[in-house]
């Protein structure tokens, strides 16, 4: 019998989704290369509400109610906000194969499709073979396709996808095949906000591709949420540095998002900084006495934009002055 | 025009409460503006309002809308001697006068009570509620609190010595419901029967610094100012005569508010009843004097414009490790209005004078056409191809044939002119036929010479002035700058007393032409100024006639000026150019206000730099003992042909240095001769 995986509300106020999960069929061609890409789950990971929203449009997908067709979800937010690791770790816990293909404006068409190739005889001569893109391979088994910064990519390179996201359903190939959506595979996607900020190469999103998505934002986590998350990878970093580091995060990422080109700043504060470079950080500073504030000038302050210093500094004074004066590391 | 409420002198006192400002007020106000963005941000979020704007002005002022902060309420913060770095201490002090501005709002209903509670409970509720704001508005800024908490025990001490028993009290409510009261402090310095009530009160503070509203203060504030008058921290006036009761318990709760005011930062919205009234009041007449906001970042005021225009100044700093603020401006565009009469004038004293510009261009111009670099660096395999490539490679100057641009100009010489513009420049003197205002004008006649000669040659140039006193603006006219003087003159004596005329009367540079810009763009400005400089008489009448579009003669000030600071900045923009050979020609006619020995170290400096610098002095000597290369000229013409001839011969020099000189034989004719010719 299938394993079911449970899917909680964090806000506790919705019912708890269970989902069976997918299993790579045997005899699959290439099913150990897909059993190879079926994500480990992340024991650090916090779903802030995503991987739960994620899992209602599974459960009614499985249930097949009358006039449904399939949706694909697409997540749009602020570098750093972790849309790509939600997907991921769906996936992880659905047990699919995670295929994130990500589109830049170089993408082309024949590279997510496929196209026809010369291939030497063996005889001295050559013979033609159809050979798929990144998206029809993995459409021929169970995947969870994430395409990964869907409005990098130009217009006519996504055209060639309107078909497989729409009722239709499929892929026609050049070769004349038809790669039909299977039951067990479910396409995602991520962007980035398409406004003044320094996502090179972003662009707005065609009318038309944007119809076939459902589009979710997703906001830099609160101060509870970066705390919850700090804890749950860091149990042994000390209170005073979780809810410092958790401040710090808001406040920069409330600025960065701020329609005032005056009083914003142009670089967040990435999930990345907060979870994996400041913790580092005060590893590396322990021993001195402002193991977060020595963090936060080698970690920190290094990626953010010159005219942003200003505003990063105030920020600091304003919310920590003083890191604190505890170890971080280990209860005390 | 924006007129402020008045606003009681006594929220002003801040001289007889702090010492004399140990950072002046542009330092001041120029940290604040590195965080002033922050400050918006947090503003806006903590009154939930995206369109709120926080300006600077010369009174404190609140509505919906818009914030105005005074900096007199930053620097008061910053002579604390409170073990906070300057950076914290912006920070701290303008979230903390902006906290209050936009969490203060209270209702008709309770201003009633407080004025029926008598001034005590007033100074109670006002303490408490200032207290309050900063406990619950701070909780997601820790740090800047932190700065507040060190601000408050700096001063504690000093402020617990001096007051009496009610202000002890007071201020202790005031650090309860902040959640900055250290008991043990108390203890050790307070009166022990004030230390009592505080510890009974406890509880109460606690109350205060969690209340939502300011309305849950006053019954708050009553219940500790009975318990302050059971222990008698209060005066008993059982016999006294009700007016005289009240007086005296004024002036109780006036001591109160002083003695507290020692130890927070003064916020006129939470300083009192009148201050509350006097802030929200403000931006009433603001709106109804004029319908249109003022720029950005400031209360539309010209005393506070002026002020952030000096703390937005860069600081100049010498070789003697001197250094000073230095206000840079466009030359007013107004000045091109008198060109059609200055060309006119220029034509007249171009005879008289005898110049023949023409004649000099034509001599230097095979020599510098041919000199020209190219701005081009050999080496790259992409970027241009030299057609004269192949001859140099032959000759060795280049190594490759591809080349990429690698300079900010292309040509290897620049000159910078920099005129003295003070006001004795247009005084009548000697001119060997009578008197006559010839130094400004003279000088302005050889920029024109000098930059008709470098245009002809393509060699960059700059003109600028220089001078001390009210800066103008590029878009002023007489009657814009001179309101503005008079405004921002008053407004600053009035906040900043004696810092005022220090704070009008700055070190000016004046770019008329710059390097980047072409020569006949400013050519009308240059007319316009020789007329302005040629014929003052003319011009004032005709100033008097149209104030509002003539250009603003009044800029020119008597005023000795600093020649060093403006050596500096302009051999510094000269030197970011990238030209090989720079000339720089200062036209002066007095004593620099800084030192002798300060000017005299710049010019060694941006000689040793490689720029030559040459000095002229009119009717004045002091040149000759500051400047390496200098003349003293005592006649216009001596002056143009001065200016002329020290070019002509620093740009020679350049190329000497190149030795490429040598293959140039032709023998130069005088500038004598080539007059006559």
């Amino acid at each position: 019998m299938p394993e079911g995986v449970v899917f909680e509300d964090p806000t506790g106020a919705g019912a708890p989704v269970t989902l069976e999960r997918f299993a790579v069929p045997k005899g699959l061609q290439d099913g150990q290369q897909r059993n190879g890409k079926v994500p480990e789950p992340d024991p650090h990971y916090v779903d802030l509400g995503m991987l739960y929203r994620f899992a209602r449009v599974e459960h009614v997908r499985r249930s097949a109610p009358e006039g449904f067709v399939p949706l694909h979800l697409a997540v749009r937010g602020h570098m750093g906000t972790g849309k790509d690791h939600d997907i991921e770790q769906f996936a992880a816990r659905l047990g699919l194969p995670y295929y994130r293909i990500p589109l830049t404006g170089e993408v082309r068409d024949v590279t997510l499709i496929g196209s026809t190739r010369l291939h030497g005889d063996g005889k001295g001569g050559t013979e033609s073979r159809w050979e798929d893109g990144d998206i029809t391979r993995a459409l021929r088994g169970p995947a969870l396709l994430n395409l990964s910064e869907l409005n990098a990519a130009g217009a006519e390179t996504l055209f060639a996808l309107h078909g497989l996201l729409d009722r239709y359903g499929a892929l026609d190939l050049p070769n004349g095949e038809t790669v039909r959506l299977r039951p067990d595979v479910r396409i995602f996607g991520t962007m980035n906000p398409t406004d003044l900020r320094d996502y090179a190469g972003t662009q707005t999103l065609n009318k038309a591709f944007a119809d076939r998505w459902v589009i979710w934002e997703k906001d830099f986590p609160d101060a509870d949420q970066i705390e919850a998350m700090l804890e749950r990878r860091y149990p042994s970093l000390n209170a005073p540095y979780v809810e410092a580091i958790g401040r710090l995060a808001v406040e920069v990422n409330a600025s960065f998002v701020v329609p005032d080109a005056a009083t914003r700043v142009e670089t967040p504060l990435s999930l990345r900084s907060v979870l994996d470079r400041l913790p580092t950080g005060l590893r590396i500073h322990a021993a001195d006495p402002d193991p977060l504030r020595r963090a936060w000038e080698e970690f920190v302050l290094p990626h953010v934009d010159a005219f942003d210093r200003d505003h990063y500094e105030t920020v600091w004074n304003a919310v920590v002055r003083k890191g604190p004066a505890t170890p971080p590391f280990g209860k005390t | 025009m924006r007129q402020w409420a008045a606003v009681p002198e006594r929220l002003y006192r801040l001289p007889t409460l702090f010492p004399e400002a140990a950072q002046p007020i542009e330092a001041v106000v120029a940290r604040y503006q590195r965080v002033a963005p922050a400050v918006t941000r947090f503003a806006r979020t903590l009154s939930g309002n995206d369109h709120l704007t926080v300006l600077l002005g010369s009174v404190a002022a609140a509505s919906e809308d818009e914030v105005v902060v005074d900096p007199r309420l930053f620097q008061a913060a910053a002579v604390r001697g409170a073990p906070v770095t300057p950076d914290e201490m912006a920070i701290a002090s303008a979230l903390h006068e902006v906290l209050h501005l936009v969490s203060t709002d209270l209702d008709q209903e309770l201003i009633d009570q407080l004025e029926k509670a008598g001034p005590v409970a007033t100074t109670l509720f006002f303490a408490l509620e200032d207290g309050r704001q900063e406990t619950q508005a701070l909780r997601r800024y820790q740090g800047a609190r932190s700065v507040l908490g060190d601000l408050y025990r700096a001063a504690l001490g000093a402020a617990i010595g001096v007051s009496g028993a009610l202000s002890q009290f007071v201020i202790g409510c005031f650090l309860g419901a902040a959640r900055h009261l250290d008991m043990s402090f108390i203890e050790s310095r307070a009166d022990p029967q004030v230390t009592l009530v505080l510890r009974e009160s406890l509880p109460l503070l606690d109350r205060a610094a969690a209340a939502p509203n300011a309305t849950e203060l006053l019954p708050i504030a009553l219940e500790l100012m009975e318990s302050a008058r059971r222990h008698g921290l209060i005066a008993e006036r059982g016999r006294d005569a009700p007016a005289a009761s009240l007086a005296s318990e004024r002036r109780e709760a006036n001591e109160a508010t002083e003695d507290l005011d020692r130890v927070r930062l003064i916020s006129p919205i939470v300083h009192d009843l009148e201050g509350y009234e006097t802030t929200k009041r403000v931006p009433m007449a603001a709106t109804a004097d004029s319908e249109r906001k003022g720029p950005a970042e400031l209360a539309n005021d010209a005393s506070t414009d002026q002020l952030l225009r000096v703390s937005q100044a860069p600081v100049v700093y010498l070789p003697t490790g001197m250094g000073g603020k230095l206000v840079l401006e466009q030359v007013p565009s107004a000045f091109a209005r008198f060109s059609a009469e200055g060309r006119q004038s220029m034509a007249a004293a171009a005879r008289r004078w005898g110049l023949a510009q023409r004649q000099v261009a034509s001599e230097l111009f095979p020599l510098f056409a041919a000199n020209q670099r190219r701005g081009l660096r050999s080496g790259y395999d992409q970027g241009d191809v030299s057609p004269h490539a192949a001859l140099f490679i032959g000759a060795g100057l280049y190594q490759r044939m591809y080349e990429r641009r690698a300079a900010a100009t292309r040509r290897s010489y620049a000159v910078s002119l920099l005129v003295d513009a003070s006001a004795s420049m247009l005084q009548p003197r000697g001119d060997g036929a009578g008197r006559s205002p010839w130094g400004l004008a003279a000088a302005v006649l050889g920029a024109i010479t000098l930059a008709r000669l470098c245009d002809d040659l393509t060699v960059d140039f700059e003109v600028a002035l220089f001078n001390r006193g009210f800066a103008a603006r590029e878009t002023d006219t007489e009657w814009s700058f001179t309101r503005n003087l008079s405004q921002a003159t008053a407004g600053l004596r009035r906040t900043q007393g004696g810092a005022a005329a220090r704070l009008t009367s700055t070190v000016n540079h004046y770019l008329v032409k710059g390097f980047g810009r072409r020569w006949r763009e400013a050519e009308d400005l240059l007319a316009g100024l020789f007329y302005a400089a040629a014929e003052p008489t003319a011009a004032s009448t005709a100033v008097r006639r149209d104030p509002r579009t003539a250009p603003p003669l009044s800029m020119f000030e008597r005023a000795a000026n600093v020649d060093e600071f403006n050596l500096i900045h302009a051999a510094e923009r000269m030197a970011k150019l990238g030209a090989q050979v720079r000339v720089m020609v200062v036209l002066a006619d007095g004593m620099t206000r800084g030192s002798v020995e300060a000017l005299e170290s710049a010019v060694r400096a941006i000689e040793r730099s490689g720029t030559i610098v040459l000095g002229i002095g009119i009717g004045d000597d002091t040149v000759a003992g500051t400047y390496q290369r200098f003349e003293v000229v005592t006649r216009p013409e001596e002056l143009t042909r001065a200016m002329i001839d020290g070019t002509r011969g620093a740009l020679r020099r350049g190329l000497a240095l190149w030795g490429l000189d040598t293959w140039w034989q032709r023998p130069v004719r005088s500038m004598k001769e080539a007059v006559n010719a």
